[in-house]
């Protein structure tokens, strides 16, 4: 009988479903977030809520990365989230497995930046400075951030900043502590 | 009756994010209520029931608002006009969504996906059977909230020790259902029959391709108002 | 005909752990059909998923020897042609399905095996007619019933075409009447088909003339004990609830009228009227299946429901779930989803700070339950990493300490040794009689509990009753 080839160092099965269901699991939390930044969306306040929330919608791709630790699972991860988001809430559309894709790849360019070795605080600081770049500059052309006035802008940037660092950040950080003391996951 | 003829959900993916990118560069209000009226008839080509319709662009109606006034609060430049583009973007990106999500049933969707454009069965078939648990994960989230109410706890969103539980959920369902798909016989990256086949004549790749460069033509060469 | 060998395996979960299986050695005969026995937390699964070559890939550590699937390392063959020859069934039903329809579920292992297109609408047909599910074919695996879906699962190893038929608890959500088909119709495969079947379960009803050989498993071990099939023609005593009159008629806590309640299109419960009294422990039973961790659920306002709910003679629809979990706790079927703390002490602390009984459950009483049930030296441990058995008395006494009017149990008991078991129970009626509360508890296992329960009741045909002998009264 043939038997398996272990070097293939590829998703596995386990993986793949592991993080669909946490990424379900966020679809129902952001159900809930969806009223807050709504309210707030319907209003010329709605930069303010996108960059206020962008933090949440962002946590699964670097706690992706720290459950599974290994090249690609931050944008996968996220990638995994944004389609669950479109497909079983169809919300937001087209753009949601855009931003998906590149909040993913900010989130990933930090754990790169250390080599795929830090998975701790100085990968989540990188991690959360590469999405606040890459997501700011993706909104620069897709939300139209390039034609608002530079106050609003230097304001939404660290407004920005302040949600990715605690949501995709501290929060993602505290979860890899609890995580680790319960001894689950080798 | 013969059956509809409809777009190839793989190609409709590659048209969904070919234009979608673009969108995101473009400067026309024209082009943004060009997308999203072709997409609309396109959905009502797919018979999309038009009450689901009404309520998909009522829904988002705040959110393009809220986009359209902020440009005239706090823009630079021809403030009308840049209201106007990313007020009318958030239809073009929620119908070319809708486009895909209201025509085509997720299983559908990613095997084309798979059988076209090579998505390896691990993801296709760890999606799906993790989207047949939807049900009961909307029920155990409830369960996790009541067992620390019972406690005299609530969790909230931006507390660890929700998305502990949540984890610890996952890890053991997640591994459940693996090994019961391995032992069905799944053997990740091997071959394996597909039973599926849906129809991709060549003329829709030809389609995907015009609309496309149709649109980085008109978007970026023509650049209509 | 596939020939299963296991020898000189040790195993063990993580490095830490003493082996589970130390120089294990055994041989599963060809063709015959065969019990495990054990309770629950014994290592049934464990063996199971070293047999179907599962382990070590999804858990744990082979450290010595192997399991041989015709002499060859059955972890190491590739899933598709392992399948072909030993194929497992599983406990929870609801998670072992990757597709949504029994048709599409079919297709998708015969996929997988990678039988020729053309061949598995065959197949498909074949397997459905033989298990007469033949109506079944575009149904949605959500709507089906337990042992529906175990039909379905058996249909899926058939179609497969495995020679080796691994059961692990199969009947744990199957009712009586299922279970019993079931077990024909494996036989059946055996006598005819020439199939390999090894079912473990925790009772021995039914394989009577039905089992060649009977094992007891208990880790850690080094054999399977064979067992005389004598055991398997003793009836387990009959254990009644002996109710009292008096304590039914006690003031009602929570009660009941017109609650209606489905799974799924299946009715569970139809238009019911009840009441549970204050003081009172007691006892709920009824076939596997038949809704009763539904009805639980719908009492904690986690599950839809028609009709009325009262709490002291009020109706608590509108009451906020926040407030409603103080009143109404549920210990939970599995452990996991109860524990809201990461360690043995942080859990029990955490109750003895939101206590709603803070002047009954001093530090000293805390002290000394946590010594009668064992829990004491695992204070440092992380509840996860228990075994089955101490999660159980984790989960029943900080429910216990928090003290709600009423309780529900569900299970409470699964994996308990006798003398746990004992402690447990008299650690309940105490609290249920001092603080006047209210706890009903389902639980399967009815040796050694039955004595301590005021009442009985039983949810049979969408009605629910109370049984004994207290009607003649």
């Amino acid at each position: 009988m043939q038997t398996v080839d272990r070097n293939k160092k590829s998703w596995s099965l386990r993986d793949v479903i592991f993080l669909a269901i946490i990424a379900i699991f966020f679809g129902i939390i952001y159900q809930v977030w969806s009223y807050a930044y709504y309210g707030l969306a319907a209003t010329p306040l709605k930069p303010y809520a996108n960059d206020l929330t962008l933090g949440v919608w962002i946590m699964a791709g670097p706690l992706a990365g720290i459950l599974l630790q290994k090249a690609g699972a931050t944008v996968v991860g996220e990638l995994l989230a944004a389609a669950v988001e479109m497909l079983l809430f169809s919300s937001w559309g087209a753009s949601t497995l855009l931003s998906g894709f590149i909040q993913g790849i900010g989130n990933e360019l930090g754990f790169a930046a250390t080599g795929y070795k830090n998975w701790g605080r100085t990968g989540l600081l990188l991690s959360t400075i590469g999405a606040t770049i890459i997501t700011f500059i993706w909104d620069w052309f897709q939300s139209g951030y390039s034609e608002y006035n530079f106050g609003l802008l230097a304001t939404l940037l660290i407004i920005r900043f302040i949600s990715i660092g605690f949501f995709a950040g501290i929060l993602v950080y505290w979860i890899k502590q609890l995580v680790e003391k319960t001894g689950l996951i080798k | 009756m013969k059956a509809k003829q409809k777009i190839n959900p793989a190609v409709l993916s590659i048209i969904m994010l070919g234009i979608g990118l673009q969108i995101a560069f473009s400067q026309s209000v024209i082009l943004n209520l060009i997308v999203t009226l072709v997409s609309l008839a396109y959905l009502i080509y797919c018979r999309v029931s038009l009450k689901v319709l009404f309520f998909t662009l009522l829904v988002a109606l705040p959110l393009a608002f809220g986009s359209w006034w902020s440009f005239l609060v706090f823009g630079t430049g021809d403030r009308l006009h840049n209201a106007w583009i990313y007020g009318t973007r958030v239809y073009s990106y929620l119908t070319l969504g809708a486009a895909i999500t209201l025509t085509v049933p997720v299983k559908e969707l990613l095997l084309s996906l798979s059988l076209h454009l090579k998505l390896s069965p691990t993801f296709v078939y760890g999606l799906l059977a993790a989207f047949n648990l939807f049900e009961r994960i909307r029920f155990q989230f409830k369960h996790i909230q009541y067992s620390a109410q019972m406690r005299g706890k609530t969790y909230y969103p931006w507390q660890p020790a929700l998305y502990l539980r949540i984890i610890i959920v996952a890890l053991n369902w997640s591994g459940d259902l693996a090994e019961a798909m391995t032992s069905q016989g799944f053997s990740e990256g091997y071959e394996r029959t597909m039973t599926f086949n849906d129809r991709l004549p060549f003329w829709q790749w030809v389609l995907c391709l015009t609309l496309i460069l149709a649109y980085f033509w008109a978007a970026f060469i023509l650049r209509p108002w | 005909m596939a020939q299963l060998e296991i020898t000189d395996l040790n195993f063990t979960y993580s490095n830490q752990q003493a082996l589970l299986f130390n120089n294990f050695n055994f041989s599963l005969k060809a063709g015959s059909f065969n019990l495990l026995v054990g309770p629950s937390g014994s290592g049934k699964s464990t063996l199971f998923k070293l047999m179907s070559g599962l382990y070590p890939q999804y858990g744990g550590q082979k450290t010595n020897g192997a399991v041989l699937l015709n002499g060859q390392d059955v972890s190491e063959v590739v899933p598709f042609e392992r399948a072909r020859h030993i194929a497992l069934l599983f406990q929870n039903p609801s998670r072992q399905f990757a597709m949504q329809t029994v048709e599409e579920q079919l297709i998708f292992a015969l996929e997988n095996l990678r039988i020729p297109i053309q061949e598995i609408p065959r197949r498909i047909t074949a397997v459905l007619t033989q298990l007469k599910l033949a109506s079944f074919r575009k149904r949605k695996l959500l709507t089906l019933s337990g042992g529906e879906q175990q039909r379905v699962a058996l249909a899926t190893v058939l179609a497969m075409d495995s020679d080796i038929i691994l059961l692990d608890e199969p009947f744990a959500n199957v009712d009586n009447a299922n279970r019993t088909a079931l077990l024909h119709e494996l036989k059946l495969l055996q006598q005819q088909q020439h199939k390999t079947i090894m079912i473990s379960d925790h009772e021995t009803t039914g394989y009577i003339d039905r089992a060649d050989h009977v094992y007891q498993l208990k880790t850690p071990t080094s054999s399977l004990k064979e067992l005389s099939l004598n055991i398997l023609k003793a009836q387990p005593p009959k254990t009644f609830v002996h109710t009292d009159p008096a304590i039914i008629k006690r003031n009602d806590k929570l009660s009941w009228k017109k609650l209606s309640l489905a799974a799924g299109k299946k009715q569970l419960l139809v238009k019911n009227n009840f009441s549970l009294q204050e003081g009172t422990l007691g006892l709920l039973s009824g076939d596997n299946g038949v809704g009763k961790s539904t009805l639980f659920a719908a009492l904690c306002h986690q599950k839809r429901y028609t009709g009325t709910v009262y709490y002291q003679g009020k109706a608590s629809e509108k009451v906020r779930l926040r407030k409603w979990a103080k009143i109404v706790a549920n210990v939970f079927q599995n452990s996991t989803d109860q524990f809201v703390k990461i360690h043995v002490n942080e859990e029990i602390q955490l109750s003895q700070k939101n206590s709603l009984h803070p002047e009954y459950w001093n530090p000293s009483r805390i002290k000394n339950a946590t010594e009668k049930l064992q829990l004491l030296q695992l204070k440092e441990q992380v509840c996860y990493q228990l075994s089955g058995g101490q999660q159980k008395k984790l989960q029943v006494l900080s429910i216990l300490i928090m003290s709600q009017p009423i309780m529900l149990l569900d299970e409470p008991f699964a994996g308990l040794d006798p003398q746990s078991l004992h402690e447990i129970l008299l650690l309940i009626k105490e609290t249920v009689t001092a603080l006047h509360l209210s706890v009903l508890v389902i639980s399967h296992q009815r040796i050694g509990v039955t004595s301590f329960m005021d009442y009985e009741v039983h949810l049979e045909n969408k009605i629910l009753q109370l049984t004994g002998d207290h009607n003649e009264s």
